[in-house]
């Protein structure tokens, strides 16, 4: 089933979907369909792009965090993968 | 769009949007009088509060500055203070501070006074000669760079840095393109953005305040919780993982879109006006309790506020007006009676960001002319609270 999704900014890796989605349903974003790994609730976000281990995570145009492991696109980006030290290494 | 707004100008030079005369009491014991002396004079608010009694340090520098701002404020006409007499915040220092800017203002103290009925009858005969004093003040044409607008986001969801920060971060883009201004404060939800905000500020100086100022309130949070909690993630409620955010980070990119693009100009103390002539975007030190981080940004003489909201919130100032922005197409339809303004369509409908920011900005002028919001058609007066330290 496809469901209804956003990209906010050209440069990023994930989009938020707009509704509680299951696995094998799809989204359209601008990097092509995407059909999701697993199921996805709704304003969390799925990897529109393969994402290596360590690779910066973008939305907003922004880093909101890193690949803790290799994110594949439809996976679901939650705290589980996802990693952040922005800002901390300044102080 | 007209670029202009009518206001009432004060004769210090600074422009209000509404003319509210204010009793204000110096400390909490003053408050029933004050309220009393409200209740008999129709178009006067009164500034109930719990503090100005044995305060020290910087707690009471805040509540000082504060109560003298907000006597001082361009949406206050005049004022009446009320004190007990025996306050650390005494009744001379509120009025004397309020005098100072040229503004109509008398003074009755409690315990002077010989008591709380003779103190509400001189009170009421005041506040009804300023109301008279009030009446035949006339809105004139004002230019836009006379506005200042205050940002603020409560009650937030996903919709919030999507659609309602957006457009407010838009509008306030506009205002300041026309040389107005605009505050971002709530600190602490900027947190991991300071080196974007940095970026933004309009000089070497201003970056490190920029700095220095995030720092600041991310050590407020960290003298509250313990070594477990080293990363930056835990400095925010769960709520917001629950609700698709995964990162503090993405939380504060929602956040710091509420403030656009534009330079920020300068840094602020908690109620402390910006330098004479300084127009722009500024940044207020302090964190995000609704009530009192709006108090302060009121404070450094925001005539209005832009308030986002996707769970829905019903809260007013009481002589400042505060619209409030939804991008929750839910919330909207539920709590129609409380919003200003929609921007759920930049979602739902892909409508481009520049259009609802220019809508928004002619709201805020219908505003700004005297059309009432929302928050002040059911009296909302919720967000006046005095910060402690």
């Amino acid at each position: 089933m496809l469901r209804k999704s956003l990209v906010v900014n050209p440069k990023d890796s994930v989009a938020m979907v707009l509704e509680n989605a299951s696995k094998g349903d799809r989204i359209q974003t601008p990097r092509g369909e995407i059909t999701l790994l697993e199921d996805v609730e709704f304003a969390h976000k799925v990897a529109i792009v393969d994402i290596e281990e360590k690779e910066p995570i973008y939305k907003y145009g922004e880093e909101i965090g890193f690949a803790k492991t290799a994110i594949p696109k439809g996976t679901w980006i939650h705290g589980h993968n996802t990693g952040c030290d922005r800002g901390t290494q300044k102080r | 769009m007209s670029m202009n707004f009518m206001g009432y100008r004060r004769s210090n030079g600074t422009v209000g949007i509404r003319n509210y005369v204010v009793i204000i009491p110096s400390v909490f014991c003053a408050n029933s009088t004050v309220e009393a002396i409200a209740d008999q004079v129709e178009g006067v608010v009164a500034l109930r509060h719990p503090v100005g009694c044995t305060q020290i340090g910087l707690d009471f520098e805040i509540t000082a500055r504060t109560l003298i701002a907000m006597g001082n404020h361009p949406n206050v006409a005049a004022v009446v203070v009320v004190g007990l007499g025996c306050e650390r915040f005494t009744p001379d220092e509120l009025y004397e501070g309020i005098k100072a800017s040229g503004k109509p203002v008398v003074k009755f103290v409690i315990q002077e006074e010989g008591g709380t009925a003779n103190t509400i009858k001189k009170g009421v005969a005041a506040a009804k000669e300023f109301v008279k004093l009030a009446s035949k003040m006339k809105r004139v044409e004002c230019d836009l760079s006379e506005l200042m607008v205050a940002t603020k986001c409560g009650g937030t969801d996903a919709t919030s840095g999507l659609a309602a920060n957006p457009a407010v971060g838009e509008a306030c883009d506009l205002l300041i393109a026309e040389g107005g201004s605009a505050i971002l404060s709530e600190l602490n939800e900027l947190i991991s953005t300071e080196e974007m905000l940095a970026r933004r500020a309009v000089n070497e100086e201003v970056a490190k305040k920029v700095y220095s100022a995030v720092y600041e309130i991310e050590e407020v949070l960290r003298s509250k919780i313990d070594e477990r909690y080293p990363g930056r993630n835990e400095l925010i409620s769960p709520g917001n993982f629950t609700g698709g955010v995964t990162t503090i980070v993405e939380k504060a990119l929602g956040g710091v879109h509420k403030s656009g693009t534009s330079p920020i100009v300068d840094v602020l103390e908690y109620s402390t006006s910006p330098q004479p002539g300084q127009k722009g975007l500024f940044l207020m030190k302090y964190e995000s309790q609704d009530g009192e981080v709006v108090t302060g940004m009121i404070g450094c003489g925001a005539q209005l506020v832009a308030f986002t909201t996707g769970r829905g919130n019903p809260t007013g100032f009481p002589f400042v007006p505060v619209i409030k922005v939804t991008g929750n197409q839910f919330t909207y339809k539920s709590m129609q009676e409380n919003f200003d303004f929609y921007a759920g369509d930049i979602i739902s409908e892909g409508m481009p960001v520049e259009i609802k920011g220019k809508q928004l900005l002619e709201m805020m002028i219908r505003v700004a002319n005297g059309e009432l919001t929302t928050a002040e058609k059911i009296g909302g007066d919720e967000l006046f609270v005095i910060a402690r330290r």
